[in-house]
């Protein structure tokens, strides 16, 4: 493994450095109190070129490889507080954009990535179902070729971008006897009749990141926005779901590194007993074991981009990158709060969102204990 | 019209004490720079070619003023410490070969704080100069150039006849990022290298540097409890009371 950058890694992860220092923070803590999503830093990053570093120059992106993907991710999140934001920004980028770049035909590539990539677009995916979650193919929503037109019943939960997307990637059942080989992924328009976006869902953490229910009554999709092949759906969504796992926390790698370093700024400046706390040994600990959950978390997170880059089969990786950085920023956000004192415990100190924002980590993209599971099934058990 | 705009690769001025130095465009010339942008996305200029003088390493500094939108860049390959009155000279000679309308610079560069090419330029070429500009309007038909100046009772306001030699002040515009289509762009974009003799231009420095020093270091503050005890002080140490 070579993670040694070369010049043009080196001078686009030192643009992503001088962009974060750019306002994308601004007004957090009303916002997240409010759960506003920050329109105008989504355009910003696009404008960038954020959510267009893994697609082809052919539709306006940057044609960058994962391992450099993922890296300036990391250096996004340094610098930008907004985890809703970017909670927002990675659904769009591995639930919408790489299953199209994945499976869609040139007509459906060329209609969606362009504005998915320049930001005009917002995109996600609905998959889960009040009555599937971890079992995600048992889901209940059909959908039934009447001509030239698919038509949708059913209801998604959980749908991140739901309440502002312009298109959703929607799986739904086109033939139940299959099961799992009956599931089809379609792009389902905002405007398209017998869609409803409109019911949004609060949220304990990355409140700033739109979230809603997802209704589909008699709903019409053309068959051209049908994705891949019929009964291709679960077998798009394996795919499309090791990008997702692998790099949907890229960012917090980049928010330990911040927030190891304000504590250790903290611990420096704070005194009690007449000496700084960060001399008292625990509290120093709990620096050094942030300092260890950070390099762990980026050498995780490196190996899986590297192996993505060399190989196709990177499940185990991207199961242990998922598994290893959300431990990592949950438990660092609580020391994090330890070494604060009282002041880690207020708003002002925006130290408590940061554990609220971390903790869905070990729910979204598969949870923890599905990551084990595959896990486990990897190691022959 | 075209524009030129010189820039100089700078210890970047905002990097933290004891940081090491890593080089950035001086702050001014990159304020140049995006304002010979605007005027081309405005439809005011169509061509911005940008130059420097300096050594290989400079390069880097190149790529981000392509990066950030400029169409094609000249480096003047000399590693010598030069002082204003020949870099003046060296950018008379690529002014008379590259005849642009308007030469934009940075007012000066933040690490040596000269404030003299711009002026020395347009006195070499005869051309009118507005310095410390906050303000550029083209009139006329882009015959005359009315400009802002930043001066310490207010804004002088001016008009020079094109082609003239304008410097940037800082409120001139807010430079923008470099994003990352805008850097994957400039790979694709020329740098000319180009050597003294090769513009037929022969300069020694007439002045020295002969040593430079930082400033000394301000001794700690000390912390006072209460604001008689700080009174206290401000009369009898400071003496300021
Ligand atoms: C912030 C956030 C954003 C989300 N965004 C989206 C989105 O954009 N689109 C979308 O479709 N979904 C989204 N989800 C839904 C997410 O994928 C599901 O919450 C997740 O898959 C778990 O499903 P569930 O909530 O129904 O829990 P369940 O599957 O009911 O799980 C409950 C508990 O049982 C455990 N469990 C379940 N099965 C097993 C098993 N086989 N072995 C061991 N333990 C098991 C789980 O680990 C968990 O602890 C989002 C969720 C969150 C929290």
């Amino acid at each position: 493994m070579d993670f040694a950058w070369s010049d043009q890694q080196k001078e686009l992860l030192a643009a992503v450095d001088r962009f974060v220092k750019e306002q994308l923070n601004y007004d957090m803590i009303e916002n997240d109190r409010n759960a506003v999503f920050n329109h105008d830093a989504w355009k910003k990053c696009a404008g960038f070129g954020i959510q267009g570093l893994p697609v082809s120059e052919e539709y306006g992106g940057l044609g960058q490889d994962p391992l450099t993907t993922v890296a300036a991710l990391e250096r996004l999140g340094y610098g930008c507080k907004d985890n809703g934001l970017l909670f927002s920004i990675n659904a769009h980028m591995w639930t919408a954009i790489i299953p199209l770049i994945f499976n869609g035909n040139e007509a459906q590539k060329k209609k969606f990535l362009p504005g998915l990539v320049d930001g005009s677009l917002i995109g996600g995916n609905a998959m889960s179902e009040p009555n599937s979650g971890s079992d995600a193919f048992a889901l209940a929503t059909t959908a039934v070729k009447k001509g030239a037109k698919y038509i949708l019943n059913g209801s998604k939960i959980f749908v991140t971008n739901g309440p502002i997307a312009d298109v959703l990637l929607v799986f739904a059942a086109t033939d139940k006897s299959k099961g799992a080989q009956g599931i089809s992924a379609f792009l389902v328009e905002k405007e398209f009749p017998g869609l409803d976006l409109s019911h949004k869902i609060e949220k304990m953490g990355i409140r700033t990141s739109p979230m809603g229910e997802v209704f589909f009554e008699d709903c019409e999709v053309p068959e051209e926005n049908l994705l891949g092949k019929e009964g291709a759906g679960s077998w798009m969504f394996t795919r499309s779901m090791t990008w997702e796992r692998g790099s949907i926390l890229a960012a917090h790698v980049g928010t330990m590194q911040r927030l190891l370093e304000t504590c250790i700024r903290y611990a420096n400046e704070r005194k009690q007993g007449g000496q700084s706390i960060g001399k008292f040994q625990q509290v120093a600990t709990k620096i050094v074991e942030m300092k260890m959950r950070v390099e762990r978390s980026r050498h995780a997170l490196y190996h899986y981009g590297w192996a993505m880059n060399h190989r196709k089969a990177v499940y185990m990786e991207a199961a242990l990158a998922k598994l290893e950085i959300s431990d990592s920023w949950v438990k660092c956000c609580e020391d994090a709060i330890q070494i604060h004192g009282g002041y880690g415990y207020m708003v002002e100190y925006e130290i408590e969102r940061e554990l609220r924002d971390s903790l869905g980590s070990k729910l979204y993209s598969g949870t923890s204990e599905i990551q084990r599971n595959i896990v486990a099934s990897l190691l022959g058990l | 019209m075209k524009i030129l705009v010189t820039f100089k690769s700078v210890p970047d001025p905002y990097a933290g004490a004891g940081a090491a130095a890593k080089s950035v465009i001086n702050p001014f010339d990159e304020i140049a720079i995006e304002e010979a942008l605007r005027m081309r996305e405005r439809g005011e200029a169509t061509e911005v070619v940008g130059v420097t003088i300096g050594p290989a390493q400079v390069d880097e500094q190149i790529r981000s003023a392509l990066a950030m939108g400029i169409d094609r860049a000249l480096r003047i390959d000399d590693s010598r410490a030069l002082d204003p009155y020949a870099l003046a000279r060296i950018l008379y000679s690529l002014v008379t070969k590259e005849a642009p309308q308007v030469v934009l610079m940075g007012k000066q560069a933040v690490d040596d704080d000269s404030n003299q090419v711009g002026q020395m330029l347009a006195g070499l070429l005869g051309w009118p100069q507005a310095t410390f500009v906050s303000k550029i309007e083209f009139l006329d038909d882009k015959k005359r150039a009315r400009c802002g100046r930043e001066t310490d009772s207010g804004i002088e306001v001016i008009a020079v006849k094109l082609p003239a030699v304008i410097t940037a002040d800082l409120r001139l515009n807010e430079p923008r990022y470099v994003s990352l289509p805008g850097l994957m762009k400039a790979r694709k974009k020329p740098i000319e290298t180009l050597t003294c003799e090769q513009l037929g231009v022969k300069v020694e420095p007439l002045t020295t540097i002969l040593s430079i020093s930082s400033p000394p270091r301000r001794p700690s503050g000390v912390r006072v409890t209460s604001v008689e005890e700080l009174i206290a002080k401000l009369k009898e140490e400071a003496k300021v009371l």
